[in-house]
């Protein structure tokens, strides 16, 4: 009687782990066949017959591709049922989550995984969404650093430098302005709560309309210029309008360096790129400081008061003890501004396009004009292969930080 | 436990169902609208350029402003005259119109028939997505010929005429008199040369009430100066970039002087965003501006007299610069017949003469630059006539091209390269991009 139940048991283990395997690898070629590249346009959606003809015809590499993946996720799944079937407990939570999850999955699957698949494999293709990708291997990959080599292709890497700059000067300055602004917002103020909504304001507006306004302040006759006017002039000092995201002096030019054109890498960050970076602090402080805020009211008021019998003033009280117990936060912060400032697009859209003198270009500008083919014919996979590296350093940055800053963390 | 692989099972099922139910419907809505026979033309629209379907719905999209829409909006209505049969659906896209375009050709709701540009020409002709209009311009009685020759450069490829263009703009020289009577120095005249426009700018800088000669670092305004002198940014077969002659070095080193002398400023030295803006603050005496300052002066400016004369010539020839875009029809649009006989009405003698009245464009026949009313848009659109004026079109890749000379330019005036330091690294960037890299 045992054997036999275990035997019908092991059948059914078998039987589910098969079935298992069978439903991946179809929903995965079903999204497969969904994303796979066409000439797209409607006479290729006209009926289903079409459409998979115009599949077998321009994606037999990708749906090999994706079918290899498929079996290799669907062995996973399958062992994985195979060892839980016995166990009707986990049987039971496997299938309840996963059935519930089963919705979400599939679109997520479908609109995201599969789109990402499908930039994946075009990334290594010349295609221009309307003709048949042609593969080229590794050739866009290697012409984004092909800049190293010709100086004529360094947009790329102009890029990745600009926004190097970008994340090294507005990360520290947000996160330090951000603490700053929680601190004070924090402390027993009369109109707490009207500054609270004063300081956040910038956040809640569009950044679209927050650069438009800041065009007009940054223009040549515009307010900051008239500003400084009305400042310096006083002071004996005669002030030079400065075209504020006009300007591809950069940095250490403006230190009185002499740095050739061909030593772009050398000049740092250009007037009108700072000009960005400032409107940028300006605008995600406030989303920080509503972090640090969260994190100033869990810390326990008992320690302040502890320190205070023992004699520390307000400044060792933040330094050693608010600073500390605000680490978690100040490394979710750093690692999302880092983020937020390595995919820095709109702002650049808005107000520069790149320019002047590609100062102001970045990545993810870079990649949707390649994409949309703004100069030149469109080339999704250039475009996809910079997507991918773009990502490729996130990632590791991302990981870097984590590491460094979450060794010291304090735990309570 | 039957019970849970059965509810799962139909989890899978009704999703199934619910993705196939989505395709179904789908082809079904098109064979509905499939079947359209094309009917001969009848004799009551013997006027319609080509026979075209019966009931045809066909939808139209271009850019532009409130009054180019109400432009194009009465054209619809004459279209409507001529080809009774066919309803046109006007959907303007006011913002970003090549990407959405882009991105409607993509997903396969395209307009049938649209606006196109170098950047939709480049995108769409070569991958097939623009209908090649040779056989119906020839079937409705229309030639090449009957355009100005130069604007068809653009929406040509492979010998096949993929657009037709709908209008265009030159640049002439725009100047105050008021600026002139206060320097004591005679207006400009058709015969002016380089060398006059300077001296002429270097009289009124010195008075110090006006600046000389408004030009940002921007390779349109520069063609002019470049083409006259004998040079082309690349050659003809748009393979080469020809930046580095001495034709284009020569002129660039004329405006760097004339930037170094302070006869030639840029708009924002003036405080000015760009430099037709300067003329109508009275800022500057002269800059290369076209068509479109009629408009802004009417409507912004409306107290400001200004007038405008015949681009000046260099040492080879007389050149000016010329702007296109055409109208295109889908090459996969349901009703093309009716799509292409609208887009040659748009684009006929007929059409043209009535938008031309309007002072909103200049027609692409040249036989009705008369039409032109406004004297001094006149003056700007001779110009667009002389022999040796050339559309600013090198192939697919030609802003990539036009952006390394407004750069070598900017780099030059920033005093950050000498005029051959900046042309050799243009040239460089240029011939890669055209190489395709």
């Amino acid at each position: 009687m045992k054997s036999i139940n275990r035997s019908s048991q092991e059948r059914k283990r078998v039987f589910a782990s098969i079935l298992t395997f069978a439903v991946i690898v179809f929903i995965i070629m079903l999204i497969a066949v969904m994303n796979a590249p066409t000439k797209g346009g409607p006479k290729v959606m006209e009926t289903t017959q079409t459409y998979l003809a115009e599949v077998k015809k321009t994606a037999v590499p990708f749906l090999i591709g994706v079918g290899i993946l498929s079996v290799i996720l669907g062995i996973i799944a399958a062992r994985t049922v195979y060892h839980v079937w016995s166990n009707p407990k986990k049987r039971n939570t496997l299938f309840t989550a996963y059935s519930f999850l089963s919705p979400y999955l599939l679109v997520t699957s479908l609109f995201t995984v599969g789109v990402i698949l499908f930039a994946f494999y075009i990334s290594f293709n010349k295609y221009d969404v309307f003709t048949e990708p042609v593969w080229i291997g590794l050739d866009n990959y290697k012409k984004a650093f092909m800049g190293f080599v010709d100086s004529t292709q360094k947009d790329f890497l102009q890029a990745l430098y600009n926004v190097v700059w970008y994340s090294i000067i507005v990360v520290p300055l947000q996160t330090a302005l951000a603490i700053g602004l929680a601190v004070l917002l924090n402390s027993r103020t009369k109109m707490r709560n009207f500054f609270r909504t004063i300081f956040y304001a910038p956040s809640v507006t569009s950044s679209v309309v927050i650069t438009l306004i800041f065009v007009w302040l940054y223009l040549k006759g515009g307010f900051i210029n008239g500003f400084l006017d009305k400042i310096l002039t006083p002071l004996g000092v005669t002030y030079d309008p400065i075209n504020w995201l006009g300007d591809p002096r950069g940095l250490f030019q403006l230190f009185g360096f002499e740095i050739k054109s061909a030593q772009w890498y050398l000049r740092g960050p250009s007037i009108a790129w700072m000009a960005i970076m400032f409107q940028n602090i300006f605008t995600t402080a406030p989303t920080f400081m509503i972090m640090f805020l969260a994190g100033l009211q869990d810390i326990n008021p008992v320690l302040y008061e502890v320190a205070a019998i023992d004699g520390a003033n307000s400044w060792q009280q933040f330094k050693n003890i608010t600073l500390p117990l605000l680490r978690p936060i100040i490394l979710l912060v750093v690692v999302l501004g880092t983020i937020g400032t390595l995919q820095v697009f709109d702002q650049v859209y808005l107000a520069t396009q790149g320019g002047p003198l590609g100062t102001s270009l970045t990545p993810v500008y870079l990649i949707f004009r390649e994409a949309m083919g703004s100069q030149g014919p469109i080339n999704m996979g250039y475009a996809s292969a910079l997507a991918f590296i773009l990502a490729l350093i996130i990632f590791l940055l991302t990981f870097i930080q984590r590491r460094v800053l979450e060794r010291g963390t304090e735990k309570y | 436990m039957k019970s849970k692989i059965l509810v799962i099972l139909s989890c899978l099922v009704v999703s199934a169902m619910i993705l196939t139910a989505c395709g179904s419907s789908e082809t079904a809505a098109e064979t509905v609208s499939e079947p359209e026979t094309v009917a001969e033309s009848e004799t009551e629209e013997s006027s319609c350029p080509l026979p075209v379907e019966e009931g045809a719905t066909i939808v139209f999209s271009g850019w532009g402003d409130d009054s180019e829409q109400q432009i194009y909006k009465d054209s619809i209505e004459r279209f409507k005259e001529v080809c009774p049969s066919v309803t046109v659906d006007f959907q303007p896209i006011p913002d970003n119109f090549q990407d959405k375009l882009k991105a409607q050709m993509a997903g396969g709701t395209a307009p049938d028939v649209f606006y196109v540009d170098d950047q939709l020409m480049t995108a769409f002709a070569s991958s097939g997505q623009l209908m090649a209009l040779d056989d119906v311009m020839a079937q409705a009685g229309v030639s090449r010929d009957d355009f100005i020759p130069s604007l068809l450069t653009i929406f040509t490829l492979d010998g096949a005429t993929y657009a037709l263009p709908k209008d265009w703009s030159t640049l002439g020289l725009v100047y105050l008199p008021e600026a002139f009577a206060d320097a004591g120095i005679d207006e400009p005249t058709d015969d002016w040369t380089w060398d006059d426009m300077r001296e002429a700018a270097l009289t009124i800088n010195e008075t110090g009430n006006y600046a000389g000669f408004c030009m940002g670092s921007d390779w349109a305004r520069f063609a002019p100066f470049a083409f006259s002198n004998g040079g082309r940014y690349a050659s003809d077969d748009f393979t080469t970039a020809t930046l580095d002659t001495a034709a284009i070095k020569d002129m660039a080193t004329f405006v760097t002087d004339m930037f170094n002398e302070g006869s030639l400023v840029r708009p924002a030295d003036i405080s000015a965003s760009w430099c037709g803006e300067a003329i109508g603050k009275e800022l500057v005496a002269m800059t290369l501006e076209g068509g479109w300052m009629v408009n802004t002066m009417n409507l912004t400016f409306p107290d400001v007299v200004w007038k405008t004369s015949l681009v000046p010539g260099g040492d080879v020839t007389r050149a000016d610069v010329i702007f296109t875009n055409g109208i295109g029809v889908n090459a996969a649009s349901e009703y093309p017949m009716a799509s292409a006989a609208f887009a040659i009405y748009l684009t006929s003698a007929e059409n043209q003469g009535e938008i031309v009245k309007t002072g909103f464009a200049y027609s692409t026949h040249p036989e009705q630059i008369d039409l032109i009313g406004n004297v001094n848009d006149k003056a700007i659109a001779e110009g667009g006539l002389l022999p040796d004026t050339l559309v600013a079109y090198w192939g697919p890749y030609t802003s990539k091209v036009n952006d390394a000379v407004s750069k070598a330019l900017e780099r030059i005036w920033l005093g950050d390269q000498t005029v051959d330091e900046a042309f050799a690294q243009a040239q460089a960037e240029a011939q890669t991009a055209l190489n395709g890299e």
